[in-house]
């Protein structure tokens, strides 16, 4: 039976939904671990195990923060602004000046990539691109970082959520997506609360009776699915059962649960907040949390809204990176900083810049990165890449190995093969450790 | 003679009509036999015996949700259970096609395939409504779709399609394509199918040629510009003219236009103001469309192939479970059907009557293939799907997940559903308002659909679900089984409107227990039971 | 007589830099001014084709955001922190001072020639002697942090014609008065419209206090920014003017126009208060003039350039502005 879903090319390797395909029965059938490797047949993939304990925090900064103030300063250029650069840690990188506490921190945890050119510089498409590491295609629907690592670094039982995404503010705010990936892979998505939605149960039914329900539901459920080797039916069930212990997660959320000291090194902004929360997530086992800081879109005024925003994110990023050192658990969680793509090298006459996508910046911090590294190099204008241009798909491949993951890897679905990096995509060895 | 005349003409007239009514029945049964026969021939085949067929209640329900949209009545279920006839199935289906749910459900059904997944439309829902009240043919569905200026000028519903694709050229032609042909061309844009010889890339831009000029005006509605062309670049660089090409090669020349530059610079202008200002003046509609011939083309005998088996197969595949091609935008010469002499049956079947989709969900649902039961109980791996030995499990679309919510949470005594049908349209109506927030939370399901973890914790947690569903009120399910002071009676009430079913001992016990165990919290505990119910996959699926 | 319905302009020389402070020659048409490209340059306007004369020295190392003429010493002040102290004549550097810790946003002098004013994102307004150099006095009175807990700015201040009063004016829209000789706060405004903070779409703040100046008599301050901003990633908002009786505390004017829209970078009174000007822009640049007895528009025009400063000549006939890319003059003589 030949089930011929794509042409093949190497260009266009795609596939269907439904992953599990016809040979997996029931959700008896299904390893604890979602990748489905057989430990003990195969001592290789101890490392696999290894991959498994590894979480990303990914601070989003939504809107495309400004290279030039942030990671890449021109001072005195043209295209500089008024901001100065200044010394960090490692001798020969400067970063903007209103960045001073990471400046003191590059050498621990840190590096710097400044070569991206990922060419699109509208917000949705940049958005997909930057967060499927892929520019897609019609009819398939692939998945995001969050669901591509709930799914490498999670375990299908988990108690814990394996994928929240913070986003309250409303501009540029998009959901995320499982994908071909399926449901199972959907972030626990936050917007208004800093609590997920439904995850309390209701003041109308005592714990006992929410339990003795939920077993109630499983006596029927089980009964209906043992005769069901349904891979959805399966995934009924698998949701249900989650929802105990996503319902005793709900405290990681709580901050109030930390000392007034972890609270204060925060700071009391709300993305102060929402990194505290993405620690204490990680710190449970969560693998991949997602904090968004909007906006950075500063077509006009620039310069005081990154005077206002670096300020959150130095602040921020520091206290966090401080904190994951401290509980020994920086060396397990890679921390990210990206946006859809950076600003303009010209400054407009509401002192602001636009959308640029040519040449622009990220971070990578901790797990399975080389601290005190820069890759690539501007122009002195910032408006080319001179040397380590890379995209979207190598950033990709370059976390993944961070992470551990083979990023070569690919699902299978039958003979059909869908990468986990785009195709033709590298990672930059140059910052790994 | 009088005398003898009178009674030889209604003699020949009762003749007559009795030899229509069994030719009726003949083809009848002819469709769902023919399934019946290619299926059962390939299980034969492959030593494959099939599971047995549903009983009553879970034919019923399964019925119920196909034709309906909805979970069954109490009432219903019961009438159907009192029923002596021998072919009650049968005239269970015509009773529920005729039904005014069916328009309900064939409506929701289309709007899943066309659009919901991109936009929710009143309007267009609107006039797929009374579409499929008149069981309006699916030729002259998809030509009202696909022209709608020239066959409902006013009506901005049907535009709808276009509409909200026409921004993205690459989306209108492939989803067109896709849904409309079961040919996803997509990787066709960028290079010749290595494997498949069917599709080239002037067979992309071919069919993207058709819709080139098609724009939308500011009020909602699409009209086609008098010119425009495309070029494409194939992989060794060379840059060609695209042409109007059908995906099976047929092609259109387009004829010398008559209007001089200015005019077409009046014309353009006259697009740009349209699509920019809701009372400007609308262009002409020009001599030559390209959609118009699209359509034609698609249409016509000859090249009907990709319309008319596209239809069928997905028809076929909301039924049971899995289209006769599979993946269901995979038409093409590498990817065979799995029953390719049913295919072609349904599909010269399906063209010689009108178009009758109707009709065709009738033949389907007749047969013995789409009767059989879900349960697999053995130990070893089920048959491949595409031998239809056992039936696939199939997760309730939004629609029916949450009409069936509200059925099924309703007080029984008070529903009587098809058996006053009077009231029932009205209350269909309402249901199908009601259900409006509901559906729309929830995911179209796709091929590999899963649950995810937000659904769960919504129905566990949120007062929504609470205050919909589980009310203690006097014309809700809930509200009802207060009344009942014998548990077991009560518990058998419970599963019968919400499941279709009794409950078994094993179910009986523990349900029984856990009320007993809560008598100081009776409503509570009815609640709970009820959410039980209606939380578990059993009412989540179509089995 | 000046009247602003004869608003016209007369030159622009374009220039690649965005000129941000300006000033002018006494009796002359020599200005200088102070660019992105952190140089200060004369140019006399009274020729075709004026030619940027550089001041020299060690300079400054950000956008030149404040000049002050005193006599020969021309005093300069950026976002490096520095004030630095020029000869005129010469065009060299004499003195440098590290006047404060954060970017310097505006410079002002006293009308008796002997002390500069300065504020800077440090919050602090500092006085200091021109022939010195040293600081006489710091003010403090200008919170930190914004409501919200972020860095604020310290962007305007204006001293009165007589000398007697300062005023400053930040970010979060708090303006204080203060005596000049006894260094203490007399007066405090709230000018909360001037500052809009997006709690829900993009969670950031924008506009601030750009402009003040006190009327000929010393008794009214004028206030000016941009009112309340929708898309935050824009200025788009209506330019915004509020006028006081400063020693009352009550508000005599609130002025807003959206048709011209964007920061208030600049207010000039007329010489008998009968009308005033505010200059400043979004993408583009405005001259709106108001009159002060009814308190409508007087009238408006505008360029390309979102002019950052401007100075007027004594008879206040013509008007030199600093702007995005261009110096421009424009003139309002009765003709």
């Amino acid at each position: 039976m030949t089930d011929s879903h794509f042409c093949g090319s190497p260009e266009h390797r795609i596939s269907r939904r439904g992953w599990l395909g016809t040979t997996a029965a029931a959700g008896t059938a299904l390893a604890a671990d979602m990748t489905f490797l057989d430990v003990l047949q195969s001592p290789a993939l101890a490392s696999e195990l290894q991959t498994r304990q590894k979480r990303v925090i990914l601070l989003w900064l939504a809107g495309g923060a400004s290279q030039f103030e942030t990671w890449d300063p021109k001072p005195g250029r043209p295209t500089g602004g008024p901001f100065a650069k200044i010394q960090t840690s490692v001798p020969g990188i400067e970063i903007s000046e209103l960045m001073p506490k990471m400046s003191t921190r590059l050498h621990q945890h840190t590096s710097l990539i400044r070569s991206l050119n990922t060419r699109i510089a509208d917000h949705g498409t940049a958005y997909n691109l930057m967060l499927t590491g892929r520019v897609g295609e019609p009819g398939v629907d692939f998945p995001d970082m969050g669901a591509v690592l709930a799914h490498e670094l999670g375990q299908i039982d988990s108690e814990v959520p394996d994928y929240v995404s913070m986003y309250t503010s409303t501009e540029g705010r998009r959901k995320g997506k499982a994908g071909f990936l399926g449901a199972r892979y959907n972030p626990m998505f936050l917007t208004d609360q800093m609590t997920p939605e439904n995850i309390g149960k209701l003041d109308s039914i005592s714990s006992v009776d929410h339990r003795d329900r939920a077993a109630l539901r499983q006596l029927l459920a089980k009964r209906f699915s043992s005769d069901r080797p349904s891979p959805s039916v399966a995934s009924h069930n698998t949701a249900y059962e989650r929802v105990r212990g996503l319902m005793a997660s709900e405290k990681l959320f709580d901050i109030d649960q930390e000392p007034r000291s972890v609270r204060n090194a925060y700071g009391p902004t709300q993305f102060g907040e929402q990194c505290l929360i993405a620690r204490r997530l990680v710190e449970a086992g969560v693998p991949f949390v997602k904090v968004a800081r909007a906006w950075w879109d500063s077509h006009g005024q620039n310069f005081e809204t990154h005077l206002e925003l670096c300020a959150d994110l130095d602040h921020c990023m520091s206290a966090l990176l401080d904190d994951l050192q401290q509980r020994g658990m920086l060396e397990d969680t890679l921390v990210i900083t990206l946006g859809e793509f950076g600003r303009t090298p010209n400054i407009n006459g509401s002192l602001g810049r636009d959308h640029f996508a040519r040449a622009w910046s990220c971070s990578l911090s901790g797990c399975g990165i080389k601290p005190g590294t820069v890759y690539g190099k501007t122009d002195e204008d910032g408006n080319t890449v001179v040397d380590g241009e890379i995209g979207a798909g190598d950033l990709f491949a370059t976390i993944f190995k961070a992470l551990g993951i083979d990023y070569h890897k690919e699902y299978m679905l039958g003979s059909r093969p869908i990468p986990i990096a785009d195709f033709g995509a590298k990672p930059v060895e140059e910052i790994l450790a | 003679m009088n005398l003898t005349l009178a009674r030889i003409v209604p003699l020949f007239f009762s003749m007559w009509l009795s030899i229509q009514c069994v030719f009726a029945g003949e083809s009848d049964r002819a469709l769902a036999e023919q399934i019946d026969q290619h299926v059962d021939a390939q299980l034969v085949a492959a030593k494959v015996s099939p599971v047995a067929t549903l009983g009553d209640a879970a034919f019923v329900r399964r019925l119920f949700l196909d034709l309906t949209g909805r979970v069954p009545t109490r009432q219903e279920w019961q009438d159907f259970q009192q029923r002596e006839d021998a072919n009650k199935r049968l005239l269970l289906v015509d009773r529920l096609l005729d039904s005014p749910d069916f328009a309900f459900q064939l409506r929701n059904e289309l709007d899943m395939m066309l659009l919901a997944r991109k936009t929710h439309n009143d309007a267009w829902r609107e006039y797929l409504l009374a579409a499929c009240r008149e069981n309006r043919s699916w030729d002259q569905l998809f030509q009202e779709i696909l022209l709608p200026e020239y066959k409902l000028p006013d009506q901005p519903g049907p535009a709808a399609f276009i509409r909200e694709r026409v921004q993205d050229l690459d989306e209108l032609t492939n989803e067109t394509s896709s849904l409309l042909f079961g040919v996803n061309i997509a990787c066709a844009k960028c290079h010749d199918h290595p494997l498949v010889y069917d599709w080239e890339q002037q067979h992309y831009f071919g069919m993207a040629m058709f819709f080139k000029r098609t724009y939308r005006t500011r009020n909602g509605l699409v009209a086609e510009r008098p010119e425009g062309q495309m070029k494409f670049t194939n992989i060794i660089e060379e840059e060609k003219q695209a042409e109007f090409m059908f995906l099976t090669g047929a092609k259109v020349d387009e004829p010398e236009g008559n209007l001089s530059k200015e005019e077409l610079k009046r014309i353009e202008e006259l697009v740009r103001k349209a699509e920019k200002d809701g009372k400007a003046e609308l262009p002409p509609l020009p001599e030559f469309s390209p959609r118009k011939e699209f359509v034609a083309l698609a249409v016509d005998s000859a090249e009907a192939n990709y319309f008319t088996r596209n239809i069928v197969n997905r028809m076929w595949a909301r039924l049971m479970g899995r289209g006769l091609v599979h993946p269901l935008d995979q038409m093409h010469s590498e990817n065979a059907a799995s029953h390719p002499e049913l295919l072609d049956a349904l599909a010269a079947d399906f063209a010689q009557h009108g178009f009758d989709l109707k009709r065709l969900i009738r033949g389907i649902v007749l047969s013995e293939a789409y009767q059989r039961s879900s349960q697999w109980s053995s130990e070893e791996l089920p048959p491949a799907p595409e031998l239809y030995a056992v039936a696939v499990p199939r997760p309730l679309s939004p629609w029916q997940l949450s009409l069936s919510l509200l059925v099924a949470s309703r007080n029984p005594e008070t529903l009587p559903g098809l058996d006053k049908p009077d009231d029932w349209e009205q209350q269909r109506q309402q249901f199908e308002s009601q259900a409006n927030g509901m559906a729309r939370r929830l995911e179209i399901p796709d091929d590999g659909f899963q649950v995810s973890a937000e659904e769960a914790l919504f129905f566990n947690n949120s007062a929504q679900v609470e205050n919909d569903y589980l009310r203690d009120s006097g014309n809700r399910l809930v509200g009802y089984l207060k009344t009942i002071e014998d548990p077991e009676s009560l518990i058998h009430a419970a599963f019968v409107t919400v499941l279709t079913r009794p409950p078994s001992d094993q179910e009986l016990q523990a349900m029984l227990q856990y009320i007993r165990a809560r008598e100081d919290r009776r409503v509570e505990s009815l609640q709970q039971v009820v959410w039980a119910l209606l939380a578990s996959p059993e009412f989540r699926f179509n089995h | 007589m000046p009247d602003p319905k004869q608003l016209k302009r007369t030159h622009a020389w374009r220039t690649p830099n965005i000129l941000f402070s300006l000033t002018r020659v006494p009796d002359s048409e020599r200005v200088i001014v102070g660019s992105s490209d952190f140089q200060i340059n004369e140019l006399d306007l009274a020729v075709e084709k004026p030619e940027p004369i550089p001041f020299v020295g060690s300079g400054h190392t950000s956008y030149v955001t404040g000049l002050a003429l005193l006599g020969d010493t021309l005093v300069s002040a950026a976002y490096d922190g520095q004030l630095l102290f020029w000869s005129r004549e010469t065009r060299e550097q004499q003195k440098a001072v590290a006047a404060h810790q954060k970017w310097i946003r505006q410079l002002v002098a006293s009308p008796d020639g002997q002390r500069v004013y300065t504020v800077a994102d440090d919050m602090l307004c500092k006085a200091w002697n021109v022939g010195s150099g040293e600081a006489i006095a710091t003010f403090t009175g200008h919170e930190l942090l914004t409501p919200q807990g972020y860095p604020s700015m310290l962007y305007a201040v204006a001293v009165s014609a007589d000398g007697k009063h300062l005023a400053t004016g930040d970010r979060v829209g708090h303006v204080a008065i203060w005596d000049t000789e006894s260094f203490e706060q007399i007066a405090e405004l709230e000018t909360p419209g001037m500052y809009t903070w997006d709690p829900k779409q993009r969670r950031h703040s924008t506009g601030g206090i750009r402009s003040l100046a006190f009327s000929p008599d010393g008794k009214q301050l004028a206030v000016g920014g941009v009112g309340r901003i929708g898309n935050i990633d824009h200025l788009d908002g209506p330019a915004r003017l509020e006028i006081f009786d400063w020693q009352a505390g009550q508000r005599l004017h609130e002025l807003e126009n959206s048709k011209r829209k964007g920061l208030i970078e600049k207010i000039i009174w007329s010489p008998a208060a009968d009308w005033i000007l505010t200059m400043g822009g979004d993408h583009k640049g405005f001259l709106t003039f108001f009159d002060l007895q009814s308190g409508e528009l007087l009238h408006q025009d505008g360029n390309d350039g979102h002019i950052h400063d401007g100075v007027a000549d004594d008879a206040c006939e013509n008007i030199y502005v600093a702007a995005h890319q261009r110096l421009e003059r424009w003139t309002i003589a009765n003709s």
